[in-house]
C-alpha cells in the first residue's frame, strides 16, 4: 500500500465526522479607520503617512521615498508607479532576476486591504510579479487606499477580492522585518525590509 | 524512576544566573501574551471558535486531506505522502538530489526537527542553512532548538557574539543584539542568494484552495520561497484548516499569543507555484493519524506551536527546552510525547498540574487533564510508584495507622535526608532536597495549643 493510502485509511478509521464546523466568527466591534490603523502600525515598527489625495500621492512617496533611500536606487512595480505618475522610481523590467534587487534601497508596492486592528497590510501576487523584491529592498513602502482599511481581520480577509489568492502569493506584511532572538532585544531588519511606511489616498 | 526532565534540568541551567535569566525571558512572553490577550474584546469566542474548528478539521481529517491535494495540485504544487520520518527523509533528499541541488536555506519547522531532516540531507552531502536568527544560532552549536518560538532562548548575548565571533568574523568581544543581527543579516543574505531550494514548514494548510499558510517575524521563509526555483513545504497532516474564513480566527490568536504581537510581520498564504518554479508539498503522518484515534488525546493535534504554555510553565521555565527528550518541550511537548515517542510517558509526572497551560492555551487543549489522563493510563499497576500511592491511600483513611506511621517517619526522617545507598530515598534525592523536619505533628500541636489556653 502507498504512503498516501496507509495514512488516509487510518484517518479514515479514526474519524466519525461527526463534530461540526462552527460557523464563521462573528466580526468583534473593534475602531477602524486610518487614526487606528496608524497608531497601531507604529507600535509593529512602521510608519503610516497621509491620508493623502489620489492627485498628491506621487508627490509624498517622492518625499517618503528619497527620506528613505539617501541617493540609493528606488523600484516601484509596474501597477504603483502608474498609480504614482513621474517620481525617482523606476520600474523593473518583468524578466529581471530576483538577484538584481539585492542593492535596491527602496521598493514601493501596492497593497489592497489594510487591518486596524494588527496593521497589515495585504500584498496580493498580481502587486509584486517580482516576488522577492518587498523582501529583498531594504526600505519598503506600500500604498494603501484608506477606504480598504477594516477593522479587523476577519472584515479585512472578507473584502479581498476574489482572486486574490490566483497568483501564488499572498502576503500580509505588518511593520518591518524583525528578530528578538538574541536576548528578546528587538531589532527591526533581520532579513527583510529595515523599515515600512505606508502611504494612506483617498481614491476618486 | 528518574524522570529524565529532571536531569536535563540540571546540565542545562545548572548555574542559577542562568536559570533566573531564563525563566525571566520565558515569563517575559507570557506577560505580553496577557497584555495582548486582554486588548481583544472576543479573546474568549476566538478560543472556543478555534478550538471548534480543529475538533471538526481533525473529526473529518480524510475529507478534507483529500480535499486539499485536488486543490494543490489544480493549482499547480505537486503533494507527496509521508507515512513517517523516514519516508519524508527519503522524499525530500529525492527531489533535491535529482535536481543536483547542493544548498538549501530552511526556515523554522518543529515537524523536520521531529523527522531528523537535517542530518539527513548532510548525511547525503547537501548543505542545509537554517535562517531563522534562532534557528541558525543553535545549529552553529550543533544543537537542538530550545524552545518552539524562540529557538536560543536559553543562549546570552556573550555566547551568540562569541559563536558569531567564530563563524562570521564579528570583533571578538562584540555582543550587541542590533550588531549581531546585522551580521547574520549579510552572512545569510549571501545564502539565499546562492540557494538551490528552500524547506519550510506550514503553520496552517487550508484545503479549500489547497493554499499552504507560512508565518514568520523575519522574513526568512519569503526570502526562500522567492529566491530558489524550488520549494518543499512540510506539513503535519494535523494542520488542516476547511477554508480561508476560518485563517483570521487563528492568525489573530497566534501571535498574540506567542508573542504578544497582534500579528506576526508575514503571513504567506502560498497556493501552486510561482511561475517557472516549482512547488512540492509533503503531507506528513509520523504517528499523528495513531493520536487521531486515541478520542480522548486528540485534542493534543489541535496546536498551532505559539508556545505560550511553555511560556507560562513553571516546569519548563524552571528546567529549559534541552531537558525534555523530544522535539517538543513544555506542556504541549509532555502532551505529545506518551504519544508520538517511546518512553514518552514519564514526561506526564514532571507536572506540578497548575493547570496555567489550559487557561493560556489559544486552541482550548485541556493540558493538565492530558497530563493527569495519561499518567493514569500509563502507571504500571505493580511499579513502586503505583504501590506506593494505594499504599498512602489506605494509611491516610485510618486515624491510628497514620499517626503511628506518622511517628516512624519522623524518627527516620534526619536518615533519609541524607544520600547513601540503600536509603530508599536515595534515587529520588538525586535530583530533589528533602526538606528539614517541621518537627511536632500537627495534631500534638492542636493538643498542645488546646492545653496552654
Amino acid at each position: 500500500m502507498s504512503d498516501r493510502e496507509a495514512i488516509l485509511s487510518r484517518v479514515r478509521k479514526a474519524t466519525t465526522h461527526t463534530a461540526s464546523h462552527p460557523g464563521a466568527h462573528p466580526p468583534p466591534d473593534l475602531p477602524g479607520g486610518f487614526e487606528r490603523f496608524a497608531s497601531r502600525l507604529r507600535a509593529v515598527g512602521g510608519e503610516a503617512h497621509g491620508p493623502v489625495a489620489a492627485w498628491a500621492l506621487g508627490e509624498e512617496a517622492t518625499r517618503v521615498a528619497g527620506l528613505r533611500a539617501q541617493g540609493g536606487r528606488i523600484l516601484a512595480t509596474e501597477g504603483a508607479s502608474e498609480r504614482l505618475g513621474p517620481g525617482p522610481w523606476v520600474v523593473a523590467p518583468p524578466d529581471t532576476p530576483p538577484g538584481a534587487f539585492e542593492d535596491v534601497a527602496v521598493a514601493i508596492v501596492e497593497g489592497t486591504v489594510g487591518v486596524a486592528e494588527n496593521a497589515a497590510v495585504a500584498v496580493e501576487g498580481k502587486h509584486a510579479r517580482h516576488r522577492a523584491l518587498p523582501f529583498l529592498c531594504r526600505y519598503l513602502i506600500l500604498l494603501l487606499p484608506t477606504a480598504s482599511i477594516f477593522p479587523d481581520q476577519h472584515r479585512a480577509t472578507a473584502a479581498l477580492p476574489e482572486d486574490a489568492y490566483d497568483d501564488h502569493h499572498l502576503t500580509w506584511i505588518s511593520g518591518p522585518s524583525k528578530t528578538a532572538d538574541i536576548e528578546q532585544t528587538l531589532v527591526y531588519g533581520a532579513h527583510g525590509p529595515l523599515s515600512l511606511d505606508v502611504i494612506a489616498y483617498e481614491e476618486r | 524512576m528518574t524522570n529524565p526532565v529532571e536531569l536535563g534540568a540540571r546540565s542545562e541551567l545548572g548555574d542559577p544566573e542562568r536559570l533566573a535569566r531564563h525563566d525571566a525571558a520565558v515569563f517575559d512572553l507570557r506577560t505580553r501574551r496577557d497584555a495582548a490577550a486582554a486588548e481583544v474584546p472576543d479573546w474568549e469566542a476566538l478560543r472556543e471558535r478555534a478550538a471548534a474548528i480543529k475538533a471538526h478539521s481533525l473529526d473529518h481529517l480524510d475529507v478534507y486531506l483529500e480535499e486539499f491535494e485536488t486543490q494543490a495540485a489544480r493549482a499547480g504544487a505537486v503533494v507527496h505522502w509521508a507515512g513517517d520520518a523516514t519516508a519524508l527523509q527519503r522524499i525530500v533528499g529525492n527531489l533535491l538530489e535529482e535536481r543536483g541541488v547542493q544548498r538549501v536555506v530552511k526556515s523554522k519547522s518543529m515537524l523536520t526537527e521531529e523527522c531528523g531532516l537535517n542530518p539527513h540531507l548532510e548525511a547525503r552531502g547537501i548543505q542545509v542553512v537554517d535562517t531563522d536568527l534562532g534557528e541558525r544560532i543553535v545549529q552553529l552549536r550543533h544543537e537542538p532548538p530550545s524552545h518552539i518560538i524562540v529557538p536560543a532562548i536559553h543562549r546570552s548575548r556573550q555566547e551568540i557574539g562569541e559563536l558569531f565571533h567564530r563563524h562570521m568574523g564579528t570583533p571578538r568581544g562584540e555582543t550587541d543584539p542590533e550588531r549581531l543581527t546585522r551580521a547574520a543579516r549579510r552572512d545569510l543574505r549571501s545564502r539565499f542568494l546562492a540557494a538551490q531550494a528552500t524547506i519550510t514548514g506550514v503553520n496552517f494548510a487550508v484545503a479549500a484552495s489547497g493554499s499552504i499558510v507560512v508565518v514568520t517575524n523575519e522574513g526568512n521563509a519569503d526570502l526562500g520561497m522567492s529566491l530558489p526555483r524550488l520549494h518543499v513545504a512540510c506539513v503535519g497532516i494535523e494542520k488542516l484548516i476547511p477554508c480561508m474564513e476560518d485563517l483570521p480566527v487563528f492568525l489573530r490568536l497566534l501571535a498574540r499569543s506567542a508573542t504578544g504581537q497582534p500579528i506576526s510581520a508575514y503571513t504567506s498564504v502560498v497556493t501552486g507555484p510561482r511561475p517557472g518554479a516549482e512547488l512540492h508539498i509533503v503531507l506528513v503522518d509520523n504517528g499523528r493519524a495513531g493520536l487521531l484515534a486515541q478520542e480522548s488525546h486528540r485534542s493534543a493535534l489541535a496546536c498551532i506551536r505559539c508556545g505560550a504554555c511553555l511560556n507560562t510553565c513553571p516546569v519548563y521555565r524552571r528546567s529549559g527546552g534541552h531537558a525534555y527528550p523530544g522535539p517538543i518541550p513544555g506542556p504541549i511537548g509532555s502532551v505529545l510525547a506518551p504519544a508520538m515517542q517511546a518512553g514518552g510517558a514519564a514526561l506526564a509526572h514532571a507536572s506540578s498540574l497548575c493547570g496555567s497551560c489550559t487557561a493560556v492555551c489559544p486552541v482550548r487543549i485541556d493540558l493538565h487533564g492530558q497530563l493527569l489522563a495519561w499518567r493514569r493510563e500509563t502507571l504500571r499497576p505493580w511499579s513502586s510508584a503505583s504501590i506506593a500511592s494505594r499504599l498512602a491511600a489506605w494509611v491516610m483513611a485510618r486515624p491510628g495507622w497514620f499517626r503511628f506511621s506518622g511517628r516512624i517517619a519522623r524518627g527516620i526522617w534526619p536518615v533519609l535526608r541524607r544520600r547513601f545507598p540503600g536509603n530508599p530515598a536515595h534515587g529520588w534525592l538525586r535530583t530533589r532536597d528533602l526538606p528539614p523536619h517541621p518537627g511536632p505533628s500537627f495534631a500534638t500541636r492542636w493538643r498542645r495549643e488546646r492545653e496552654n489556653t
